[in-house]
């Protein structure tokens, strides 16, 4: 098998995709992913020269436009029910400008 | 000893119909057995994620009101009738979990669509159905809240991702259910429980309100036990929706031609599908069969050659990760989902809440598909992927120059064992005769053709059919029932099952 990735490649995935993982957890991945990474070379080995992308299945789409006027939307409460952390009517998430954490 | 299931169980939509019309039954009556049935019996095989018992209570009684008044004709096409939704579609006030620990607990704030019109056409909401986590996976067996077993065999697996909404309606909970499909996940759930699934053409039902996986590929289809009920269900929820832009404006009647047969129709197959490796001799055979009996009912059978359907598994799995990254991007722990708790900076929640809140398979996809749209490795994989995709829609494009339809294998065998298949390479292979239809946006459904002659359990065949032309695999598929029957309740929940 190809090694296509190694396990600091898998860790910097890890962190940019912001999944927190073990050392253990990276190593299974990394086997799983190259095993992956493996199985899609058909793909690699195609004569594609001149073959134009199809990016979607629907060619025909164009953008959608309308009036711009005030439709129905959530209320703050609604849009907030699901919120984990919520204060004054806003989601709360931990400070990110300075030192400190949940109030 | 157990109940013997209800005795709607084996209800289509034309014989609840008459029921109500008839006053054999009202609409609670109906309900209250079905929702008995489901605590008597899903036990069993843990279809159901969530019963919803008052929304359902609540329904059948709009419906009973308007019998009352004589107005049956206009509580619309599915009028009483029991259905479930898989559970990554939001219905107000329920749990829409997609089987995910990032899920548990979220409520929807608002109604998808699809399912939206089910109920505006008078349908009872019964419940949310179990899948794969965010429906990456072809046997429920990653579901977070565990596995959906198969009602034909509680040992194996039902299928996936729709494994929930197949189970239910084989199981004869309800008459019928709504899944989606990325890259089977209707049509092999559907041939592993024995009855009927429809993934339409894409662009034939909004996916408005049904989280996302895989965006160029994702479309909404119905599981039924007769063919009939899965066009009335297609009619209740095709069609333009401003809320999805990738929506058609459809007008089709699908139960129109349901009767007309086969003949002079022409039907393509694939000889290269029944020699592909990991085809099952069984499965192979009922194809051979069908071919024969289509044959014999009229049509023209025509060989045609789809050469680039075997880079199918490979695009798809570059697809769809890469669109699965994207769209699983948005679980942030902030706005709504898993939040693990006690995190003083907002780079350790991150980690730690999407580290918890995802299961193996979604955490691979995600990290495969940021793999693969990084710099550098775009070029070798993802877009060669698209423009491969444009290779097989060709291919099926030439076909349907030569024919109306195409027969095929929908999964390559038949239910397998929980555990049995344990590497992802080899799940994904589950998927081998369905993913093609979904590169090129065609439409698929899988119809049962009987029980394999040596495991003994249900086989369906793929009809294939080009885009937005999905009349005409309904009929075909029409034709095939008049031949096979319609979809069985499997045994054990059959009305007459002396299960104990």
């Amino acid at each position: 098998m190809t090694q296509h990735l190694t396990e600091s490649d898998v860790a910097l995935i890890a962190e940019y995709t912001r999944i927190g993982m073990t050392p253990d957890e990276v190593a299974r991945m990394t086997v799983d992913l190259n095993a992956i990474i493996d199985s899609l070379s058909p793909i690699t080995e195609y004569d594609l020269d001149g073959v134009e992308p199809t990016f979607h299945p629907i060619g025909t789409l164009s953008n959608v436009m309308r009036e711009d006027v005030v439709g129905e939307s959530f209320s703050q409460q609604t849009a907030l029910e699901n919120a984990p952390k919520q204060q004054d009517g806003q989601f709360l998430i931990p400070a990110i400008l300075s030192d400190g954490g949940d109030r | 000893m157990m109940s013997v299931s209800s005795s709607f169980a084996h209800m289509g939509i034309a014989e609840i119909h008459a029921g109500l019309a008839n006053k054999e039954f009202s609409a609670k009556e109906l309900t209250t057995s079905v929702l008995s049935n489901i605590e008597e019996n899903d036990k069993d095989i843990h279809s159901f994620l969530e019963v919803t018992p008052d929304l359902a209570m609540a329904s059948a009684e709009v419906v009973d009101a308007r019998i009352a008044k004589g107005e049956f004709e206009q509580a619309g096409i599915l009028a009483g009738i029991p259905i479930g939704y898989k559970d990554n579609m939001n219905l107000i006030g329920t749990h829409t979990t997609c089987s995910s620990n990032m899920l548990e607990g979220y409520v929807s704030p608002y109604t998808a669509t699809c399912v939206q019109r089910t109920i505006d056409a008078g349908a009872i909401p019964i419940g949310k159905l179990n899948m794969d986590e965010f429906a990456f996976g072809s046997s429920t067996e990653t579901s977070a809240f565990g596995p959906t077993l198969n009602p034909w065999d509680t040992q194996r697996v039902p299928g996936g991702s729709s494994g929930g909404s197949a189970a239910a309606v084989a199981a004869g909970l309800v008459p019928v259910t709504l899944g989606s499909d990325t890259g089977g996940s209707i049509r092999q759930p559907a041939s592993f429980c024995g009855v009927i699934g429809v993934k339409p053409t894409y662009g034939m039902v909004s996916r408005y309100g049904i989280v996302a996986f895989g965006s160029s590929l994702d479309q909404v289809g119905p599981f039924s036990r007769n063919v009939h009920d899965a066009a009335v269900c297609l009619n209740a929820i095709s069609g333009h929706d401003p809320l999805d832009c990738t929506s058609q404006d459809i007008k089709t009647d699908f139960t129109v031609g349901l009767d007309r047969g086969v003949e002079g129709m022409r039907i393509g197959y694939v000889p290269a599908f029944l020699e592909a490796q990991g085809l099952t001799p069984e499965v192979r055979r009922k194809i051979e069969e069908v071919i024969d009996k289509l044959r014999e009912a009229g049509a023209e059978l025509v060989e045609i050659e789809l050469p680039n359907a075997k880079a199918a598994i490979s695009a798809y799995y570059v697809l769809g990760p890469c669109e699965a990254f994207s769209n699983l991007a948005r679980f942030d722990s902030v706005r709504y989902g898993f939040c693990d708790p006690g995190h003083a900076d907002m780079g350790g929640q991150y980690e730690a809440s999407r580290a918890k809140g995802f299961g193996d398979e979604a955490r691979r996809r995600i990290m495969l598909g940021s793999y693969l749209l990084s710099s550098g490795v775009y070029d070798t994989y993802y877009y060669p992927a698209q423009q491969v995709r444009t290779l097989i829609t060709e291919d099926y494009l030439r076909a349907y120059e030569k024919v109306d339809c195409i027969i095929a294998p929908c999964a390559p065998r038949t239910a397998f064992k929980f555990g049995e298949i344990a590497d992802p390479t080899q799940m994904y292979l589950a998927d081998m005769f369905t993913i093609s239809i979904n590169i090129a946006g065609n439409g698929g459904m899988s119809v049962p053709i009987g029980l394999g002659d040596e495991t003994g359990l249900p086989i369906g065949a793929q009809l294939i059919c080009p885009a937005f032309k999905d009349e005409t695999m309904l009929r075909v598929a029409a034709a095939l029932e008049r031949i096979y029957g319609p979809a069985e309740v499997a045994p054990a929940f059959a009305l007459n099952s002396d299960k104990e």
